[in-house]
């Protein structure tokens, strides 16, 4: 499991992060919402030590993510992330995007890394893009691309941030039909996101962040459709 | 009346092995000092990013000088300023010296464009898959820089083979030294002159059609930022 | 005897940084000129135009300054006008330049997006006041520090019109013309090379200072 405790985290002057305590178990997704700027992105980064944080702990299965005695590369093979802006790697095929991180980090051999990459392409959709470049995709195959990349690895957790916002909207539903499937799979995720349909329907919980600190968390449905606090009220009222 | 004049190209077709040596060593000259320039370049741009002031200072006022100031300054310094030290140089290694101080000046702007050009969530992702620092740069960044720097190399390539033709100010005999020393034997600067060029338009096209084509197959399908 | 650096060697290389200076702006206008109306040019749907000009580009930008300016000459020579070295150089140089900015100006104009030009027809102005209104004003803007790159390097290669002997002698010439004198290369060499630095940097500073008024008045995106 994934444990949060007062969390701080400032870039500059600006606090970004003002005490964060969350805990997400085995096979639970877990949406975070709230407006852009609030801290929800930053978080992700925090939890698989893209970040480093300024106070309070995270950890991952019981290692503590911060430690200096914890080996942050071998942590993040338990650790995917995705991101909004896909990130593929444009100099690599489809295939070799998402077996280079099965054959430099987890030494398989070629062979079974393109074997595993052909499996997870094939998965999300993609099994007849294997020798295309990223350029050659588009942004909803790109995203799921970066899916697949993420997934070759085996993770135990899955980090999504904002990974719709950058789509064209008739190329969200692909994406989100691939998290949803993952979802049933019991893949454990936290997800940041604006779309809420799909955290009513798919999270099993879902927290509020406003200005740095979480606002409100309760069950998806429930925050949803009857958030409590005034603040969340206003959010969900603007945007639904 | 350009009808009294008459062309003899002959003249210069006798020279013909001459010129092939002039431009030889032209191409020696070029190829050397990217090389050479390339290797300070990489350093330079690694020293641009340090956290020790000096080694910043020293990367930053290369970088300048070689910039702002005339080629042909620069290998005149190479030739006749650094006497004042006690070192004499040989025209071949005042002109390879000062074009190479030269190209590693504008290479290590041309490779620190390149880094630039990557965004940093390329890093972030290859990270975020489990790759270590030095994977992530080996396998995700550094095949991207290479991509984004390729072709302002060559054009650099150019310029340095351009700018070995300033050695005839100092009397090195490469492509446009022998040309003057030709034509001043024979008095017909026009013909000699003219097939030089033609010869300088052949190299330099050759090399352009070439890496055109080597990017054609390394990046074929690849994005370009 | 030994000769030594006076007041008035000094003052001998003002007077040659004043004719990099007046070469610079002589030929950096005309061949801006030429260049704009080559690089324009090239952006016209005209196959041959393209190519022609495409190679006269090519020429100029694979063959040494050097060689162009003693190919100029002889030439002008051969067809029974010779030219004062000055004036031939100075000739040379635009014609050289106007290579490098053809090409700027082509990218420059290109920059603005079709659908830009096509918004700016269908609000009915016509070619010319889509050229002048639009595509002009975008185009400065996106390859002014191009442009100025290529100023930059326009005034160090003046240094090469030495190989002319032209007279009155550039700020290099006139460092060599007294370096034969005192025999004293490095600080000459040295106090040349600050010259021109001096020179670079006020053109950067003076041509940073106007895209930050674009950028103040957000005319940059």
């Amino acid at each position: 499991m994934i444990e949060i405790r007062d969390v701080h985290k400032s870039f500059g002057k600006l606090e970004v992060l003002k005490g964060i305590d969350l805990d997400v178990e085995k096979g639970e997704v877990v949406c975070l919402i709230g407006a852009s700027g609030s801290g929800k992105s930053t978080l992700l980064l925090c939890i698989n030590a893209l970040e480093r944080i300024d106070r309070g702990k995270i950890f991952v299965d019981d290692i503590d993510v911060h430690s200096p005695q914890t080996n942050q590369d071998h942590l993040r093979r338990k650790l995917g992330i995705i991101f909004q802006q896909f990130n593929a790697f444009p100099h690599l095929t489809a295939l070799n995007n998402v077996s280079l991180a099965p054959r430099k980090v987890l030494k398989m051999t070629t062979t079974d890394a393109q074997e595993l990459a052909v499996q997870h392409l094939e998965r999300v959709g993609l099994g007849d893009k294997v020798d295309q470049y990223p350029a050659q995709l588009s942004g909803g195959q790109q995203q799921r691309l970066a899916i697949a990349r993420a997934l070759a690895m085996n993770p135990d957790y899955l980090l999504l941030d904002e990974v719709t916002s950058a789509l064209d909207p008739e190329l969200v539903g692909e994406v989100l039909d691939t998290l949803r499937m993952l979802a049933q799979d019991g893949m454990t995720m936290i997800a940041v996101t604006h779309e809420m349909p799909f955290a009513r329907e798919v999270a099993d919980r879902v927290a509020f962040f406003h200005e740095g600190v979480i606002h409100e968390v309760g069950a998806a449905k429930d925050l949803i459709n009857s958030p409590k606090k005034k603040r969340t009220q206003e959010f969900l009222g603007n945007i639904l | 009346m350009l009808f009294e004049y008459t062309f003899q190209w002959r003249v210069v077709w006798k020279h013909w092995p001459e010129l092939v040596q002039g431009g030889i060593l032209t191409l020696q000259i070029t190829i050397l000092s990217i090389i050479l320039g390339l290797a300070i370049a990489s350093v330079l741009a690694v020293l641009q990013d340090s956290k020790y002031q000096t080694a910043r200072g020293i990367a930053s006022t290369w970088v300048a000088l070689a910039r702002n100031t005339p080629a042909l300054l620069q290998i005149y310094m190479a030739y006749f300023g650094l006497g004042a030290f006690g070192i004499h140089l040989s025209p071949y290694a005042a002109v390879l010296g000062a074009i190479t101080f030269n190209n590693a000046g504008y290479l290590t702007e041309i490779l620190r464009g390149g880094f630039n050009s990557i965004p940093a969530s390329q890093k972030y992702a290859a990270l975020g898959l489990g790759l270590s620092k030095n994977q992530a740069y080996v396998y995700v960044v550094l095949p991207q820089v290479l991509q984004a720097v390729f072709l302002p190399i060559m054009n650099q390539v150019i310029w340095a083979m351009l700018g070995t033709s300033l050695g005839m100010v100092i009397g090195l005999q490469e492509l446009t030294g022998m040309t003057t020393f030709l034509q001043s034997q024979t008095f017909r600067p026009f013909e000699f002159y003219f097939i030089a060029a033609c010869l300088y338009l052949v190299i330099a096209k050759l090399a352009t059609v070439l890496a055109q084509l080597v990017a054609a197959y390394w990046f074929k399908g690849k994005a370009t930022r | 005897m030994i000769y030594t650096f006076t007041t008035n060697d000094f003052w001998f290389m003002v007077q040659g940084a004043g004719i990099t200076f007046v070469l610079t702006i002589a030929s950096g206008f005309l061949g801006t000129v030429m260049g704009f109306l080559i690089g324009w040019a090239r952006t016209a749907p005209n196959f041959l135009i393209y190519h022609l000009l495409g190679a006269y580009i090519d020429v100029i930008r694979s063959v040494p300054l050097i060689i162009q300016f003693v190919l100029f000459n002889s030439f002008m020579a051969i067809l029974g006008y010779p030219l004062n070295p000055f004036i031939s150089g100075l000739i040379t140089l635009s014609i050289y330049i106007s290579g490098y900015v053809a090409e700027v100006v082509k990218a420059g104009i290109e920059s603005t997006p079709r659908v830009t030009r096509l918004a700016a027809r269908g609000l009915g102005m016509t070619y010319f006041q889509d050229f002048y209104n639009i595509v002009l004003p975008i185009g400065v803007r996106t390859v002014f520090p191009a442009w100025t790159g290529l100023m930059l390097g326009l005034m160090k290669d003046t240094s090469l019109i030495a190989v002319l002997g032209a007279t009155p002698p550039e700020l290099l010439r006139a460092s060599q013309i007294i370096i034969n004198r005192i025999q004293e290369p490095l600080m000459i060499l040295l106090g040349a090379g600050a010259f021109y630095f001096v020179m670079c940097y006020a053109i950067t500073v003076f041509a940073k200072r106007y895209e930050q008024g674009w950028e103040q008045k957000k005319e940059i995106a």
